[in-house]
């Protein structure tokens, strides 16, 4: 049955025993402070001045020194690019950036046979598109979709090893070929209706949008010691930034980690609608497949909660590949008032956050009103700026509907009254930082109607103090069971929450003890840090990097890396079946048998060549 | 789907609690017919707290078909009305009469999803509808929304009326600085001549510079990522078109004759003429090549709009392109009729006219965004002009004199016009048929894209 060539089950069962594979390729790295070079590729984010998640990026960058990182950043407009960068630490290699808000043509014309690989590769592209997102294939049959599926990839990395082998594809995105394609896509039996529907102008848009889309494949990162070179790409984020590291993961077999604390594809959704239907669903095809593509592809997919988690399962992630990794906040601000035991104000709720209309402050005022009937003395801080012109306006009418809800009131007849509700700002005398906002109740209150990752929630449970919250977003994950959570638009619970709250000192206290550790436990940036230094040496151990390994004269090194090391599949488990990335589907076999003993992806029963091993001797 | 005839079966208590305003509505309006159960609901929510809140839909459910079942047993006919109305009370109706916009306007599912999810509907809400998630609300939301197939968008209304003065003053500027540099040229005499002759050329120079800058002659809106890699030698072979249709007759006649004996003195009865009639018709034609240039694009995208194939589009510009033409042809023989009338010169028609259609097709498919075609035609016609001189002069070597022939017999024939109105008629021929081609293409005229 197993009748491999006893040389190669010897060499495969040594590698086994001595170290993970992925460590093996460069010598001079050793074991325990294994050193990973980490591709962190990033959109208008990191090292960007003015990018989004770049404290995050940051953190994560100084918080493992003993890595090496490489960024490559897309920017996404001229401005970010001129406000420059943050400084970067040592262990950062390199930085390479592009700019996704301008793609200049370099002028190349196709001759005939690229000309036909393109129109291969678009048409089957946008032939895939008219047909509709994975999303809503309802009566479609597994394979149906799964073979859409493998068109749309195998129609994007042609369109990749296209412009890696003659160039000038945004060129070719931008001419009346691809509208031409995108034309005869939507007219072909079986296309949505939406679809059917496209006028001229929409398919320029489309076809506009797509070479926007596809502007990383133009890039230069995927040979020549860049991505190629990496051990493992980090995507912070899905979409554009994750599209380098699916073509490095085609191209050059780089396993690829994908971090989204919001979902890309739920943000396109949301951005756009003003389009016209036929635009929006061609488009929403492409985002749906493209994210269903670079969630097949990789190795690990890092959700921020559970609401991105469940986008993710969704769009096609396979649940084994999902690890919540929650962002992690500095907690040494609140240290001191989280560790301090006695109250400012035993009767003061305190609300903090920025002031919007999706806060739902009125809610608030009207919950607040009821905890007055109950529990007169009480006192509310409203600490929170304004965002926007929405939000001013939303701050004023909140000013008013406080001034007309409770009248100022005093403590005697000669003395100056005041309002129960204060709206104050963090930076103030009274307020200095955050924490002593915080620090002003007793009970910290959230009214939202819509929330993502509720951060002034953490920051509070940071804090230690008690917190009653509506149950949107990811509140209740985030609070488990140390706070109270109501309904949203329910002004009554709420307000029954928070008297229930301003009676119990005793009950106050052990929540916010609760909510401290809990906090301490969960959204650190230690945590965070230290989540994905084990994420990264996981997926380096799991799926190592082949690559031909050359000596200083630049020769190819024979026997650099192991023979073992092209073995994937868990070796402890004898029924795994896996087939290398990229390789033959005839390797997987029936299950139960093993696979043809030559072949590259054959699955290793470890339990077997043992005994054989041991046999040997 | 699969929810509806759940949905639709009678007597399933439908909304556990007061969690949104409808069902707030709902009970606010049976308030009185259910009196005792808001007091229990009241105190079972006083008593058990806030984060026991989550669990109080259930609560209040079951407070409520405790309530029921009393107010059954004592007012049988006060409960009677509230039970239809339970049933046809569909929730998911009512949440998408809610979301009708978003319904309507989805595309998918999941736009329904993230929709919903914006507006805090969460995992828990759905299940209030019999859903185990918001997507597969969004689902039977999507699957149950009747989307009006036939509403097609209103087309995007046209750009209103930018800046349009700016670029038609700067058209008109080449033209006055021309007028004004020809009427110096025949006010001077000797050095002073020179000097007005030398600052007009650089003035209209730069005045065709701006007036090409701005406007639907620019090529800004297409090329935004830089300057298109063909404009430095587009530009000169420009200049040494115009320089030849002021100097090129007269050196050719000249030089055919013999001479010439003297530099130009910027006459038009000297050894070597200078035409200005055809080089300031040219600038003032400025004003009509952009005015065409503009009804062309703003007719292009009017049609852009409305036509539903890329082939209909094709067929319904070719001839606006071939009008745009035909009417910028008129307007320089116009100017040009005028321009020798006034100088007292003789109109060179067949010349002027030809290189006045080759720049114009030649800026306009640079405005369009191909640059290639117009570099390589300007370049050829440049170079037969200049060889055909060169010919002329190289036949006075011994020995070579069957060079100067084809030429010679050409002007002998035709006069000194006829070479720079055939080499320009081709020109213009060539790129009119690749003009006909290309900027009957829809991506030719898709505006400055947009984020979407």
């Amino acid at each position: 049955m197993d009748n491999r060539p006893s040389r190669h089950r010897l060499v495969r069962i040594r590698s086994s025993r001595c170290e993970p594979s992925g460590q093996r390729r460069l010598p001079k790295r050793e074991i325990g402070g294994a050193r990973v070079r980490i591709g962190l590729l990033t959109e208008g984010g990191y090292p960007y001045v003015s990018g989004d998640a770049r404290l995050w990026c940051d953190r994560l960058v100084r918080g493992l020194g003993q890595h090496e990182f490489d960024i490559y950043a897309l920017s996404r407009s001229e401005r970010q690019e001129d406000e420059g960068w943050v400084p970067l630490p040592r262990q950062v290699g390199r930085v390479r950036t592009a700019p996704l808000w301008a793609a200049e043509e370099d002028g190349v014309v196709y001759g005939r046979r690229a000309r036909r690989r393109f129109d291969e590769c678009y048409g089957e592209l946008a032939g895939v598109l008219s047909r509709g997102s994975a999303a809503d294939a309802y009566g479609v049959s597994e394979e149906t979709s799964a073979a859409e599926a493998d068109r749309f990839s195998s129609a994007l990395y042609g369109l990749a090893e296209l412009a890696r082998d003659e160039g000038g594809l945004v060129g070719a995105l931008r001419s009346e070929r691809a509208v031409r394609a995108l034309e005869r896509a939507c007219r072909a039996p079986g296309a949505l209706q939406t679809a059917r529907e496209a006028r001229v102008p929409d398919l320029l848009a489309v076809a506009a949008h797509l070479e926007r889309a596809l502007r990383p494949l133009s890039l230069d990162w995927y040979e020549d010691g860049g991505l190629d070179e990496v051990d493992l790409c980090h995507a912070t984020s899905g979409g554009p930034a994750a599209l380098p590291g699916l073509l490095a993961h085609h191209f050059s077999g780089v396993p690829l980690l994908l971090t989204e604390y919001g979902v890309r594809l739920r943000s396109h959704y949301l951005a756009s609608t003003d389009a016209p239907p036929a635009v929006r669903s061609l488009l929403a095809a492409f985002h749906g497949r493209l994210a269903t593509e670079i969630y097949t592809r990789a190795a690990v997919i890092t959700p921020g909660n559970a609401h991105a988690r469940r986008w993710q399962e969704r769009c096609g992630a396979d649940r084994a590949k999902l690890r919540t990794v929650y962002p992690g906040m500095d907690a040494s601000h609140f240290a001191e008032v989280g560790e301090s035991t006695e109250c400012a104000d035993p009767d003061t709720l305190v609300w903090v956050g920025r002031v919007e209309p999706a806060k739902d402050l009125v809610s608030l005022l009207h919950a607040f009103a009821e905890v007055r009937k109950e529990e007169p003395k009480t006192r509310l801080r409203i600490v929170g700026t304004p965002v926007g012109a929405e939000g001013e306006a939303y701050l004023g009418h909140c000013r008013s509907l406080a001034a007309q809800l409770f009248p100022d009131e005093a403590e005697g007849l000669h003395s100056v009254g005041d309002n129960p509700v204060c709206f104050e700002e963090i930076g103030g005398p009274e307020l200095p930082t955050l924490a002593d906002a915080y620090a002003a109740g007793a009970v910290t209150v959230l009214s939202s109607v819509v929330e993502g990752f509720p951060i002034s929630l953490v920051e509070a449970m940071f804090c230690g103090r008690a917190t009653v919250s509506t149950d949107v977003g990811a509140v209740v994950e985030v609070i488990g069971g140390t706070g109270l959570v109501v309904p949203p638009r329910n002004p009554r619970a709420l307000a029954e929450a928070c008297v229930a709250m301003l009676r119990d000192p005793e009950r106050r206290e052990r929540l916010g003890a609760a909510a401290r550790a809990r906090a301490l436990e969960l959204f650190t940036v230690e945590q965070n840090t230290t989540a994905f230094h084990g994420i990264y040496l996981e997926i380096v151990s799991h799926t190592p990097v082949r690559r031909v390994v050359l000596d200083d004269t630049g020769e190819p090194l024979p026997f650099a890396a192991p023979a073992e090391a092209h073995v994937p599949g868990r070796w402890t488990d004898a029924n795994a079946r896996v087939v290398a990335r990229g390789g033959p589907g005839w390797a997987a076999g029936a299950p139960g048998t093993p696979g043809a003993p030559g072949a590259p992806g054959t699955p290793v029963r470890a339990t077997a060549s043992e005994s054989a091993v041991e046999g040997a001797r | 789907m699969s929810g509806l005839g759940e949905l639709d079966r009678p007597g399933t208590p439908e909304s556990p609690g007061a969690w949104d305003e409808r069902s707030e509505e709902w009970i606010a309006e049976g308030a009185e017919a259910r009196e005792p159960g808001r007091v229990a609901e009241d105190a079972s929510a006083g008593a058990r707290g806030g984060r026991e809140g989550r669990e109080k839909g259930e609560a209040s459910a079951r407070a409520r078909a405790g309530d029921d079942a009393r107010g059954g047993a004592a007012a049988p006919a006060r409960r009677q009305p509230s039970a239809p109305r339970r049933t046809a009370a569909d929730p998911v109706k009512a949440l998408m009469h809610r979301h009708r916009e978003l319904c309507e306007r989805a595309v998918d599912p999941l736009e329904i999803a993230a929709g919903l999810e914006a507006h805090g509907v969460t995992d828990r809400t759905a299940a209030r509808f019999r859903h185990r998630d918001v997507f597969s609300l969004a689902e039977e939301m999507f699957a149950r929304a009747a989307r009006d197939e036939e509403a097609v968008p209103t087309p995007a209304a046209a750009p209103a009326l930018q800046a349009r003065t700016g670029w038609a003053l700067l058209t008109l500027l080449p033209g006055a600085l021309g007028t004004a540099t020809a009427a110096g040229l025949r006010l001077t005499h000797g050095q002073a001549r020179a000097f007005v002759a030398v600052a007009g050329v650089l003035a209209v120079a730069l005045a065709l510079r701006a007036a090409l800058s701005r406007g639907p002659l620019s090529a800004s809106d297409r090329t935004a990522s830089g300057p298109a890699p063909h404009a430095p030698s587009t530009r000169i072979w420009t200049y040494w078109l115009l320089a030849y249709a002021a100097l090129g007759d007269g050196l050719l006649r000249a030089a055919v004759a013999g001479g010439p004996d003297a530099l130009p003195t910027g006459a038009a009865d000297g050894p070597w003429p200078l035409a200005t009639a055809p080089v300031l018709a040219l600038a003032w034609a400025c004003a009509p090549a952009a005015w065409c240039a503009h009804l062309f694009a703003v007719r292009a995208r009017r049609r852009l709009a409305a036509s539903r194939g890329l082939e209909e589009f094709a067929d319904s510009v070719r001839p606006l392109l071939l009008g745009t033409f035909a009417l910028h042809l008129c307007a320089l023989a116009a100017l040009l009729a005028l321009c020798a009338t006034v100088l007292g010169e003789n109109a060179a028609y067949a010349q002027t006219v030809t290189l006045g259609a080759l720049l114009l097709l030649a800026r306009m498919l640079t405005t369009h965004g191909f640059t290639h075609a117009p570099a390589i035609v300007l370049t050829a016609a440049a170079t037969a002009e200049a060889t055909a001189l060169v010919t002329v002069f190289a036949g006075r070597l011994p020995g070579c004199g069957f060079l100067a022939t084809p030429v010679e017999t050409l002007v002998g024939a035709w006069g000194p016009g006829s070479v720079p109105a055939l080499v320009c008629g081709a020109a213009a021929l060539t790129l009119l048929v690749h003009a006909a081609r290309t900027l009957t293409r829809a991506s030719a005229h898709a505006t400055a894209d947009r984020p979407c």
